[in-house]
């Protein structure tokens, strides 16, 4: 048989020719035999996410299943109360005015229609920016799965929803024709996670990165400079709602009122959860450049403290809008986005 | 009692019965496969690992801690044979450790796994039911013969007999066939002649140097209880199609027979058990096929096509009207995945994938979830480095049976050895090509040595490889 595979073959181990696991044999043994420990992997098992990806995936509650409770009864049987009641009241008023005048009844109902149609249309709107957040995160958790299991059909499925999310962007169409390409090729599923993360992902990052650094910037000159507490408090409540709104549309979303407070919600549970985390490489030196700072200034150590905080919710929110998760990237820490406020005054 | 205390108790007795209405009776598990798959190894050792906390990190409701315990319940079908568990334990792991007896016919163990479920409205204590039953799957293959007539049946065997293959192994049979005349005088003795012999050609290409697998009638490899009963002891005759056989003749008798075996036999089963069924793990011992040749290959093909079969909803109309299988999980596993370095259990996956395409592709109509699994039941060697040639080779140690051979060296059943059995190809359909069956060793470049069961703590469960992603797939869903 012209057959390049290697042949099958025995040797016992009390053999005095074979050498097995160090122990001394003949002079030239010949063969050796030595063993190994390590556990089987099971493949067909994804192995377990990496502690940042279940502090997000915890934080997104992506992989939650809506599960009935108490509080949910009691949230729709108030919701439903109310709507009543507000309905009741609307009602009892155009009837009053109607009795009033006939005219003041028709305005009434003008406004009631035009008040009926905002609504809806809010909600609408509400209803399609919270679902595409939900997309977004259940992409994120889909990918990073499908990259935890190396799983080949899984990618590719999550992979094209990643690349319809970029559809409408006119700068993605080379990295999509690439991914498209890349999809009907023989590529593992982890490779394939990646090479997407890389091709559409990655752009974006830089733009989220420079966003964050610049409200940081921004946060610790103004909290340096503010006459009054209120107004610096003010200031970087208001950066951060911006900067996390950038992020969010940077990635795709296009969070309305609710989808914004889903993901501030998400970004809340991030910093709690990764809070224990960074202790270790962030905080500690934030400290440093606090102290530091604060020898100069006390006002000036404030400003490198708010800086410092907006930086972390900028990356949070970084990391709860991400449509994939960080695997060909680095994971970005503070000192990466906000370098300058380590480093004394260096920028 | 009050008429309070009566309320209340029947309450609770309603309120448990429609639990259990809700939840369902207990889960029917089949385990089958062809012979020599490993179906006892493969029982035993899930029992053992549930009973006895084993190691299952893919099965979640252990990895979270959720099983309080197991144990053996007294099952709910008093007229099937009991599964002898303890002797099978007893067997791997008693002092003269050897593999248990093989399946021979029909048996069922219950156990009742108590845990705490995690979802749904009520998370706490839950008892799950598993009835597992273990049974040879030659009679899944009996299946085919409910839509075949005796004579259409009898042209097929001989037919396929006479192929180049297994002319060596039916040779006695088809020298006794040609002296037989169908339509001459029935003759008691000729026909258990007739029979036998069959019976004996079927069992030898069975072996384990030929390891073919289609085929029926499964009962006669198979017999259970049923061992010389008219209904055993019948062979195909070369008779016309579409002619009745004259009454009194050798045919017509031979075709009563095939009749009744049909009826009493196959039907029977199919109706009280299988079509019971709730999940089902299919065994498949591929790597007895790849000792022996492409031909064996092939043939394993057919058979666990055949074996899908039976699962089809009963389109057919013969079939559906017997039973209507509600199975909604069926996994195929390849075992003895301890016989490979796990570098190439991947290979044997795909290999086994490629066993199964027909027989998945058919069961789109079942609409039942399908996976496939390189696993060991119970894990008899671990894995080594082989340094020989100038070659590495991922190798695995254990101790080969008594007599089992590579090359030049025989095992004597006591030392261990390092064994490397070959490389499974990367392409699974160049092992499907070509007439080979038997193949001499020099001519495979496969040998896949049997090993004896491992040395294993007694407090221990059996060490097994991937037994807990089986378990997970499933009743997995059931432990939620």
């Amino acid at each position: 048989m012209s057959d390049p595979r290697p042949r099958p073959r025995a040797f016992r181990l009390d053999d005095a020719g074979v050498a097995f696991d160090g122990r001394p044999a003949a002079e030239a043994p010949r063969a050796e035999v030595r063993t190994e420990t390590a556990p089987i992997p099971d493949k067909s098992a994804s192995e377990p996410l990496d502690a940042g990806e279940q502090a997000i995936e915890a934080a997104t509650g992506a992989r939650r299943r809506w599960r009935p409770s108490l509080g949910a009864l009691v949230w729709t049987g108030l919701g439903g109360l109310v709507s009543l009641a507000l309905g009741l009241w609307v009602d009892d008023l155009l009837e009053s005015l109607w009795a009033r005048a006939h005219g003041l009844g028709w305005l009434g109902i003008g406004f009631a229609v035009l008040l009926l149609f905002g609504v809806v249309g809010l909600a609408t709107r509400e209803i399609a920016a919270l679902s595409r957040q939900r997309r977004i995160a259940g992409l994120h958790a889909d990918l990073a799965l499908a990259h935890a299991g190396d799983d080949r059909p899984a990618a590719r499925v999550a992979v094209a929803r990643l690349v319809a999310l970029y559809a409408a962007r006119a700068e993605t169409a080379a990295a999509r024709a690439e991914l498209q390409r890349v999809m009907t090729e023989i590529v593992d599923g982890r490779d394939l996670v990646e090479i997407a993360e890389r091709a559409l992902v990655k752009p974006l990052d830089a733009r989220v990165r420079a966003e964050v650094a610049a409200a940081a910037k921004r946060v610790s000159l103004v909290t340096a400079l503010s006459p009054r507490a209120v107004l610096d408090v003010l200031f970087v409540a208001a950066q951060m709602v911006r900067l996390t709104r950038r992020i969010a549309e940077i990635y795709g979303g296009r969070p309305g009122l609710l989808g914004f407070l889903k993901v501030a919600r998400a970004i809340a549970a991030h910093l709690v959860i990764t809070g224990g985390m960074a202790v270790g490489d962030t905080i500690l030196q934030g400290l440093v450049g606090h102290g530091i700072a604060a020898k100069l200034s006390s006002r000036m150590g404030e400003g490198v403290l708010n800086g410092l905080l907006t930086a972390r919710v900028g990356l949070s929110a970084m990391a709860v809008c991400r449509p994939a998760p960080f695997q060909a990237v680095k994971r970005p820490s503070v000192n990466d986005v906000a370098p300058f406020l380590f480093g004394g005054a260096k920028e | 009692m009050s008429f309070f205390e009566n309320f209340a108790f029947e309450a609770g007795v309603m309120a448990r019965s429609f639990g259990e209405y809700m939840r369902g009776p207990a889960l029917r598990v089949g385990v089958t496969g062809l012979a020599r798959s490993g179906k006892t190894v493969f029982v035993t050792s899930l029992v053992n690992n549930l009973l006895a906390h084993g190691r299952l990190p893919v099965l979640a409701a252990a990895a979270e801690g959720r099983i309080a315990r197991a144990q053996l319940d007294p099952q709910p079908d008093d007229a099937v044979p009991r599964f002898p568990y303890e002797e099978h334990l007893a067997a791997l792991s008693g002092p003269g450790r050897h593999w248990p007896q093989s399946t021979r016919r029909i048996s069922q163990l219950r156990l009742r796994i108590e845990y705490a479920r995690a979802v749904g409205w009520a998370p706490g204590p839950a008892r799950l039911d598993l009835d597992i039953v273990d049974y040879p799957g030659e009679w899944l293959l009996d299946l085919t013969l409910l839509d075949k007539s005796y004579a259409r049946w009898s042209n097929e065997t001989i037919a396929q007999s006479r192929a180049p293959a297994r002319i060596p192994l039916a040779g006695a049979w088809l020298a006794h066939l040609d002296g037989l005349d169908p339509q001459g005088r029935l003759d008691e003795e000729r026909a258990r002649e007739a029979a036998i012999l069959f019976t004996e050609y079927l069992r030898a290409a069975r072996a384990d140097a030929y390891a073919l697998s289609t085929l029926p009638p499964g009962r006669f490899l198979m017999p259970g209880d049923l061992e010389g009963s008219p209904a055993l002891t019948f062979a195909p005759l070369p008779v016309e199609e579409d002619s009745e056989p004259t009454a009194g003749s050798l045919a017509a008798m031979m075709q009563r027979r095939y009749e009744s075996y049909k009826t009493h036999i196959v039907k029977p089963f199919f109706r009280d058990h299988f079509s019971r069924l709730d999940r089902q793990i299919v065994l498949v011992d591929a790597l007895g096929a790849l000792n022996s040749g492409p031909t064996a290959m092939r043939d394993l093909e057919n058979a666990l096509t055949e074996v899908m079969r039976a699962f089809r909803a009963g389109r057919a109309s013969a079939l559906g009207a017997i039973f209507r299988p509600r199975v909604d999980r069926i996994l195929f596993a390849a075992t003895k995945a301890d016989h490979l370095h796990h570098a190439s259990h991947d290979r044997l996956e795909a290999i086994l994938r490629a066993l199964t395409a027909k027989a998945i592709s058919r069961a789109k109509v079942v609409g039942a979830d399908i996976d496939v699994i390189a696993l060991a039941s119970v894990r008899a060697t671990r894995e080594a480095l082989i340094r020989h040639d100038g070659e590495q080779l991922p190798a695995i140690i254990g101790v080969p049976e008594l007599g089992e051979r590579i090359g030049d060296q025989v095992f004597d059943g006591a030392a261990e050895a390092a064994v490397f059995p070959g490389e499974l190809p990367e392409n699974p359909e160049s092992l499907f090509d070509g007439e080979a069956l038997a193949l001499a060793e020099a001519d495979n470049a496969l040998r896949f040595v049997r090993f004896r069961p491992p040395i294993y703590p007694k407090s221990t469960a059996a060490p097994h490889i991937r037994l807990d992603r089986a378990l997970q797939f499933l009743i997995g869903d059931r432990l939620a």
